[in-house]
């Protein structure tokens, strides 16, 4: 059986878990199947689907000589993973970089760092790095090596620390060493230092928060050679729109330790040109060239599949999976890592009282929605948190498909004549809201049953978000795609503090959060984060709607990588295969 | 002629000033800012406005308008918000692909068009006539999305003729000269190169090529019975000349005019449809550029893209009207 890299790291998982006293790698689930067709949160698995395509039948010959072409929604936009925040650049920078530690599934797993520790308040963090790796340019990895890239993203200057660059490493570390008043960051930053000790590095911060380690897996944080590091040192960045540095829109500069090594961006071709890098530590990659193509329309990527001219592409349109299956082509289900949610924005009476919010959720048909808008692999979700997290409770209230039910809340608030504005974007698809419009009517349809008035108020994408944020929709539809395996990055976003978006001001909300947020412990933190979504389902800032997978679709002739609930999908496991 | 060529440029570079103002009191009234785009959903009200304010997108209106047009003076557009890339930078890429697809969609609209027309008025009344007009009126009517969709699902997906996607098959290497693939195929002798631009170019340039084919046929047509009766073409044909002198000398080159006319208003158009026509074949030229700075609103590159796009528009009709001397006698004389 062909032994794949993830197949590596599981092992190192579980070596390491028995060697460490604290701060191990967390396991999110036992492995097994999706359980074909389970789709709610009591009867999934929540692991990532087990692939069930048995032994490939490797095309050792097209492997060499045939780029693999993959379709992609949009370009990438920086090759510097840490000024980018968009998934077309990480998609690349993926297969060239890696970062310290990996997520197989949702579960964190080793990456450059074989194993890690932490102290018991969390905030001081030694990773053991793997002996024997080289950069593309030769230089060695070693401790120096990573506290060298954490020291030159700390101390970034000027337009480096706008969130237009640096989103997510301001977002995980707060701050810089010198915040520049002109980007507008105005927390302090908590990470105090790193230092080096052979193949050891050590990252301090002032305050532990539950990001971590999950934050070490961000592909923005993903470690650069020392000598890369030198090469640009100089380079400025003056304001928030300046451009991108020429560096990071030309191979060449930067160079990474991962499976393929960039060999080419054609900018006016949108193509992205990678090739095997023959010295990765790990199992090399079977394809030696691999090539990112942008195809922004999706049916035009599914037609550049059937002709041949693409051999995977990812984002496949629900209605498409099953005529692609049909027709031969291979449609692997991701696990899922996002979560789409209906809000009551408390502030418009009478969403304040908890009987009518109670009411709402019983009237609204999730299965519904699931079975007729929702890629496969989609489940209706009971709490604003994916299933595949740590903290995910069994016990929190739930609200099944009642109208009758609905109608009697309703009735017993004084709330029969109820009338809401429900909001809805119109020009956009998100990766857990496939249709809105669709998702729309058959909530609307669900309420107007139970003998609410919907007053429907479409909005495009760019007003969306203000808007709602700004707390003027009863009613709307939004959601979000995990970026790493922690709860706070759904829970926190939301129910850390009182937000004119929700409209509530619950202190044991906030509070809860708060504690799993802080808790250094790893186990203490699951029952916190437990108590946490127990707290909120039982205060119902709104209803969490479900959890579905984006769909990525293959050639027939393609053995695909495994895929993955964060889209982190690794290309060197892709091979040709002389099957069909 | 000089004096005539400077008021043009002058009137040209009011013009492209009233423009800026239009356009960056358009898009100032358009809903939503590009913060919300730019980062993602849960991005904090705190980081939201910190990009606003570093973008400078809370300064008073005027310093941003001043600023925007004090950098297009020196030809700098400012970067595009979604790609962090300089405009002009994105542009240079882009603009080749979709002049290469204009040039050739104008070249079978022309190819064909006039031949076709001319034809068509020769033999007025007759199938070939009937079938010419009734042509350019379906030609006029189609869509050019769904032309191009229709084009490629028959000819590429379910005849695997030709290339669904790109201007080159993936991986090609090539040697640029001029972004022209064809061209620069043929420069360099990279003759498998030039022939496989070629065949990425037959079915987006026929489907580019639609409406203007249709608007010549019956331009051409309708010029050319005009000058055929005039007593000029009469006496050519009754002192005995050669079909091909009266045809070429007296009939095509006076009812060229409005002919020239509406191609350098069709090659501006072209453009237009080249969005939509590059996003169904994923031609990668400004199409896809537009369509995502439309989305993301993206300002500086969208003002970028329609300033270029107009002075495009304006020099090719400049250089129509300087066109009118060459073709017409009558016209230098006057000026």
């Amino acid at each position: 059986m062909r032994t794949s890299p993830t197949t590596v790291r599981r092992a190192l998982a579980a070596a390491a878990g028995a060697a460490l006293a604290v701060g191990l790698f967390t396991a999110c689930g036992s492995d097994g199947d999706t359980g074909g067709d389970a789709d709610t949160a009591e009867d999934f698995d929540f692991s990532c689907p087990e692939r069930t395509d048995g032994e490939p039948q490797i095309d050792e010959a097209a492997n060499e000589s045939q780029p693999f072409v993959f379709g992609t929604p949009g370009d990438p936009t920086s090759l510097d993973p840490i000024l980018a925040s968009d998934g077309e650049t990480f998609r690349v920078n993926r297969q060239v970089f890696d970062t310290l530690l990996d997520a197989d599934c949702t579960d964190t797993v080793p990456g450059l760092a074989e194993s890690f520790e932490q102290n018991p308040e969390g905030t001081e963090w030694t990773f053991h790095l793997r002996e024997g790796v080289t950069f593309h340019d030769g230089a060695p990895l070693d401790g120096a090596a990573v506290c060298k890239n954490f020291d030159r993203w700390a101390n970034f200057k000027g337009g480096f620390q706008s969130p237009n660059f640096t989103y997510y490493y301001s977002a995980v570390f707060g701050g810089f060493a010198e915040n520049d008043p002109a980007m507008g960051i105005e927390t302090e930053s908590i990470f105090k230092g790193c230092t080096a000790d052979g193949l050891t590095a050590t990252i301090s911060i002032s305050q532990y928060t539950s990001s971590f380690p999950g934050a070490f897996t961000l592909e923005s944080l993903s470690i650069i050679s020392p000598l890369s590091i030198d090469a640009v040192a100089d380079v400025t960045l003056p304001a928030a729109d300046s451009p991108l540095p020429e560096y990071t829109q030309t191979v060449g500069t930067l160079a990474g330790t991962g499976p393929y090594k960039l060999q080419d961006w054609n900018h006016s071709e949108q193509e992205v040109t990678l090739v095997r890098n023959d010295d990765y530590f790990g199992e090399p990659a079977h394809v030696k060239t691999l090539i990112f193509k942008t195809i922004s329309d999706e049916t035009a990527r599914r037609q550049a599949l059937e002709a041949g001219d693409i051999h995977g592409y990812d984002l496949a349109a629900p209605a498409d999976a099953q005529a692609l299956l049909d027709a031969g082509y291979q449609v692997p289900i991701r696990g899922v890592f996002n979560l789409l949610y209906l809000a009551y924005t408390q502030g418009h009476a009478p969403l304040e009282d908890h009987a009518v919010r109670e009411a709402l959720s019983y009237a609204v048909d999730r299965q519904r929605i699931v079975d007729s808008v929702l890629p496969a692999g989609g489940m209706v979700a009971t709490q604003f948190i994916p299933p595949s997290l740590e903290g995910y409770s069994d016990d929190v209230a739930t609200y099944e498909y009642d109208t009758d039910k609905a109608k009697e809340l309703l009735a017993e608030a004084g709330a029969e004549d109820l009338s809401l504005t429900f909001c809805y974007p119109t020009d956009v698809t998100r990766p857990y809201m496939p249709a809105p419009k669709d998702i729309f009517d058959i909530i609307a349809s669900d309420l107007e049953a139970a003998g609410v008035t919907v007053e429907a108020r479409p909005i495009t994408w760019v007003e969306y978000i203000p808007t709602t944020r700004s707390g003027e929709c009863p009613l709307y539809l939004l959601g979000w795609t995990g970026d790493f395996a922690d709860p706070y990055n759904f829970l926190g976003t939301w129910f850390a503090a009182p937000s004119t978006e929700w409209g509530f001001d619950s202190p044991e909300v906030f509070d809860a959060i708060a504690a799993a947020n802080t808790e250094p412990d790893a186990a203490a933190r699951v029952d916190l984060w437990k108590a946490a979504n127990e707290a909120v389902m039982e205060e119902l800032p709104g209803l969490p709607i479900s959890s579905s997978p984006p769909s990525i679709a293959f050639a027939a002739n393609v053995y695909p990588p495994d895929v993955s609930p964060l889209t982190r999908e690794d290309f060197a496991q892709v091979s040709f295969t002389t099957g069909s | 002629m000089l004096r005539y060529t400077v008021k043009r440029l002058l009137q040209l570079a009011v013009a492209l000033l009233g423009l800026t103002l239009l356009l960056f009191a358009w898009f100032k009234a358009l809903p939503g800012g590009p913060e919300n785009q730019l980062l993602p959903e849960n991005a904090t009200d705190q980081q939201r406005e910190a990009l606003r304010a570093a973008l400078g997108l809370d300064e008073p209106l005027w310093v941003q308008y001043g600023d925007f047009v004090g950098r297009a003076v020196r030809l700098d557009f400012g970067s595009s918000l979604s790609s962090g890339r300089p405009i002009a930078t994105e542009l240079a890429d882009r603009l080749p692909a979709t002049i290469e697809l204009s040039l050739a969609a104008m070249l079978i609209a022309v190819g064909v068009g006039i031949p076709l027309g001319y034809l068509a008025a020769k033999r007025r009344g007759s199938w070939l006539d009937f079938s010419a007009v009734s042509g350019s009126l379906l030609g006029t009517c189609i869509p050019i999305f769904f032309l191009a969709a229709m084009l490629k699902v028959v000819f590429a997906q379910e005849l695997g003729w030709l290339p669904t996607t790109f201007r080159l098959s993936a991986g090609s290497t090539y040697t640029e000269v001029t972004g022209l693939r064809v061209l620069d195929g043929v420069i360099t002798g990279e003759f498998d190169i030039a022939w496989d631009a070629v065949l990425h170019l037959v079915l987006p340039a026929i489907a580019l090529s639609s409406i203007p084919l249709a608007v010549i046929v019956r331009i051409t047509r309708a010029s050319v019975l005009d000058v055929v009766g005039e007593d000029y073409v009469r006496t050519a044909d009754a002192k005995g000349l050669k079909p091909s002198v009266v045809r070429g000398r007296h009939v095509m080159r006076n009812a060229m005019l409005p002919i020239a006319t509406i191609i350098g208003l069709l090659l501006g158009s072209l453009f237009a449809g080249a969005v939509l026509t590059e996003s169904v074949f994923s031609f990668g030229g400004i199409g896809s550029f537009v369509y995502q700075a439309t989305t993301e609103r993206d300002y500086p590159a969208l003002m970028g893209f329609i300033l270029v796009i107009a002075v495009f528009y304006v020099v090719i009709n400049l250089l129509v009207d300087l066109s009118y001397g060459l073709l017409d006698p009558r016209v230098r004389v006057r000026s």
